[in-house]
């Protein structure tokens, strides 16, 4: 059982930054989604965890011991790779069992810990197999059960799902979700895909260019990112955003008028999500008057976009709605219902 | 089949056909040749007519020949005898090996083959063909002149053993050397992020390019004064290198060497490193996880990379002619010397019979590695 503390972490190569000094701590059973487009750091930090790569700079405590001179064997954690790593000479059985042969397990337990690993992710068919005659969800879950196999103190997933199809991503993930809340253990999950990080994370990190940018709950990082890379980077699509001036509590930019902010006058980005805002019943004072630039069917729901204030800005629509490219639509955006952003830092002006 | 949209025409399939045929006529005859002439009397081996050579009346007429019936019954047992060693073999060896040992397993294996099938072409066929010739008929006159006194000559007589012994040696040392060196360093290099080993590998490339002379040149009078300047340490027992078979094996080493190192660093590249990590995670240090993980993984890279190894130390003449004393001479500058002496027709022949010994094994090692070889070959290290 063990808590994760990294104190002002940093990674540099040369003069250039792959991690910022990261400070966080990470509880002890918690499942945290290190979240960010690619290039942000997040797989360096997890590697600097896992002892594959050196700290230029900061400490990573794990169960309150400094590690960061540690060989990987010896800090106890488990790794799981984006292309696998499986070991193609050695049949499922054995690569199951491989971490518990090299750090000498009393033998006579091998077989009942590599069967229950096995069983816990259904591999029980394929123990023969080389990796090789194995698809590529299969060969994710032997790659699970080798880390589950040892009973580590700490999870490392390096974006386990990317290499798969839509469907089987789908129920992986689940897969995932359902093991990390039996085996009760630490967990640091990268990934560059934000559904994942909120259908999975306790908590999330969200990165961008070696610098933390937010840390919150999926449901903190949703409801009150931190700034516009969080709030463009979450959910799906992102949030609308548009640049514009206040003047006594009136935001306006091109096609877009929203009153009653509470807000200092200046420039403004204001931030809305699609489905905070609604279609305009006829005759209803509107916030966005614009031509519709495309319309998307999405079966549950309709996606309505206009370009308005210079940018492209979505609204849910009910699913029996349909348009045609140029028709005019106007918008409701409830003033509750916006997020208000300095344009110069970025940064959350919290009105609210 | 084919889609018929695919397929060519008759007359181009015709030519391209006749083509390959011709080509490979052409690149099988010298070697083909060699071994027809290595097992008549000097006087066929020699004669101006095409099918004398191939015949052998003069040798027929010695009373030395095969009948139609060794031909078909020993023809038949050696067949089945190379077929069984891919076919059954194998199965044998992975049913009754305890898994780990496999190696060993294949070596037990290789050398019990070998032995039953000298004995069986060697000891048992002879006399019991020679018995069924003697009821046969017609069918026991021998039709094609065929003659083993060259080999007998070459082997027992001439004791060319001893070279196959010296070349053994040579080879099994420059293979073992180069390899064991050329795994450890093709791995640094190919994981080593740093500067230094592209400066390594490019010294190593220029040490490559140098003429094999030269190399020579410049350790020839060391190895001869070799007991002077290890005197110091050595004392009265200091070695004169010169002569000495592992002289020769630093040298073919040290010309080897740079070419290995490349190539296995190559075949390392294509192994990912994630393999690396996972095994490091997983709990091996970097020593167990080249040695558990990636060597097993390298064996296509090894065999191919040793059987380049062991090619250049077998067939180096320059190196070996210059560096070893007759009694430790390897079995190429050992044929040399058949034409050094006054060349009597016999000892041409008996030449030519050395000749087909020395390829023989490489027929053997290419075929019992045939596998390996060609995946290491596609796994895109020696490309072009």
């Amino acid at each position: 059982m063990a808590e994760i503390q990294l104190r002002n972490l940093s990674k540099r190569w040369g003069s250039f930054v792959g991690v910022d000094s990261f400070d966080l701590t990470i509880a002890d059973e918690e499942f945290l989604v290190l979240l960010g487009p690619s290039g942000c750091g997040k797989t360096t930090t997890m590697r600097m965890i896992a002892g594959l790569e050196d700290a230029t700079e900061g400490d990573i405590m794990i169960g309150g011991q400094r590690v960061n001179d540690l060989d990987p064997k010896d800090r106890d954690v488990a790794m799981v790779f984006q292309s696998y790593g499986l070991y193609p000479h050695l049949n499922v059985y054995e690569n199951i069992r491989f971490p518990l042969r090299v750090r000498k397990i009393d033998e006579s337990t091998h077989d009942e810990r590599v069967m229950r690993a096995a069983r816990m992710v259904e591999l029980e068919d394929f123990l023969h197999r080389k990796p090789a005659e194995l698809s590529g969800g299969q060969r994710q879950r032997v790659a699970l059960a080798r880390a589950i196999v040892r009973e580590p103190n700490v999870f490392l997933m390096d974006e386990p799902l990317s290499n798969l199809d839509a469907k089987l991503r789908v129920s992986t993930r689940a897969q995932i979700k359902n093991l990390s809340h039996e085996l009760k253990v630490t967990t640091i999950y990268v990934t560059h895909d934000q559904i994942e990080a909120m259908t999975l994370a306790d908590r999330v990190v969200v990165m961008k260019r070696g610098v933390v940018q937010q840390v919150g709950t999926p449901t903190e990082i949703y409801n009150r990112p931190a700034n516009v890379f969080v709030a463009g980077f979450i959910g799906s699509p992102g949030m609308n955003l548009v640049e514009g001036h206040v003047s006594g509590g009136t935001f306006e930019a091109d096609s877009v008028r929203v009153e009653g902010l509470e807000v200092r006058d200046g420039a403004l980005t204001l931030g809305f999500r699609a489905e905070d805002a609604r279609l305009a019943e006829p005759g209803e004072p509107a916030q966005i008057e614009a031509p519709l630039y495309t319309i998307e069917l999405l079966g549950d729901a309709t996606m309505l976009t206009v370009r308005a204030g210079g940018a492209l800005m979505s609204v849910k629509a009910s699913k029996d709605l349909r348009a045609s490219i140029g028709d005019a639509v106007s918008f409701v955006v409830p003033p509750g219902a916006c997020h208000l952003f300095d344009p110069a830092t970025e940064a959350r002006l919290d009105a609210r | 089949m084919t889609a018929r949209t695919m397929r060519q025409p008759l007359s181009l399939r015709l030519a391209s056909g006749a083509f390959l045929g011709f080509w490979c006529l052409l690149a099988i005859f010298p070697i083909a040749w060699i071994a027809v002439m290595s097992i008549k009397s000097p006087v066929d081996a020699f004669a101006g007519n095409f099918g004398d050579v191939l015949f052998g009346p003069t040798t027929r007429g010695n009373g030395q020949g095969l009948s139609v019936l060794e031909l078909l019954i020993g023809g038949a047992v050696v067949i089945a005898l190379a077929r069984w060693a891919f076919s059954g073999l194998p199965r044998h060896v992975r049913r009754l090996t305890p898994a780990g040992w496999i190696a060993i397993g294949w070596l037990v294996a290789g050398l019990g083959y070998l032995a039953v099938f000298g004995l069986v072409v060697f000891g048992i066929l002879p006399p019991v063909l020679g018995a069924l010739d003697a009821i046969a008929g017609p069918l026991g006159q021998p039709v094609i002149g065929a003659t083993f006194e060259h080999y007998y000559a070459v082997w027992v007589e001439n004791a060319f053993w001893r070279n196959f012994v010296n070349s053994l040696v040579v080879t099994a040392g420059v293979v073992t050397i180069s390899l064991f060196v050329g795994t450890l360093a093709g791995y640094a290099l190919a994981r080593s992020p740093s500067n230094l080993a592209f400066w390594l590998l490019i010294a190593a490339l220029i040490f490559r390019a140098l003429p094999h002379s030269v190399l020579v040149a410049g350790y020839l009078p060391v190895f001869i004064n070799s007991s002077d300047w290890l005197a110091p340490i050595f004392g009265d027992a200091a070695p004169t290198l010169y002569g000495q078979p592992y002289a020769v094996i630093a040298v073919l080493v040290a010309i080897n060497q740079p070419f290995t190192i490349w190539m296995l660093r190559s075949f390392f590249q294509n192994i990912p490193t994630e393999l690396d990590e996972a095994a490091r995670v997983d709990g091996c240090t970097h020593f167990q996880a080249f040695r558990q993980v990636i060597m097993p993984v390298m064996w296509p890279g090894v065999i191919t990379t040793g059987l380049f190894s062991f090619l250049l130390a077998y067939n180096d003449f320059l190196v070996t002619s210059l560096l070893l004393d007759a009694q430790n001479q390897t079995m190429v500058p050992a044929i040399a010397s058949y034409f050094n002496r006054e060349t009597t027709t016999t000892d041409q022949v008996e030449a030519i019979a050395a000749a087909v010994s020395i390829t023989a094994p490489l027929f053997v090692l290419v075929m019992v590695f045939q596998r390996q070889i060609v995946s290491g070959l596609t796994a895109g290290a020696v490309k072009g």
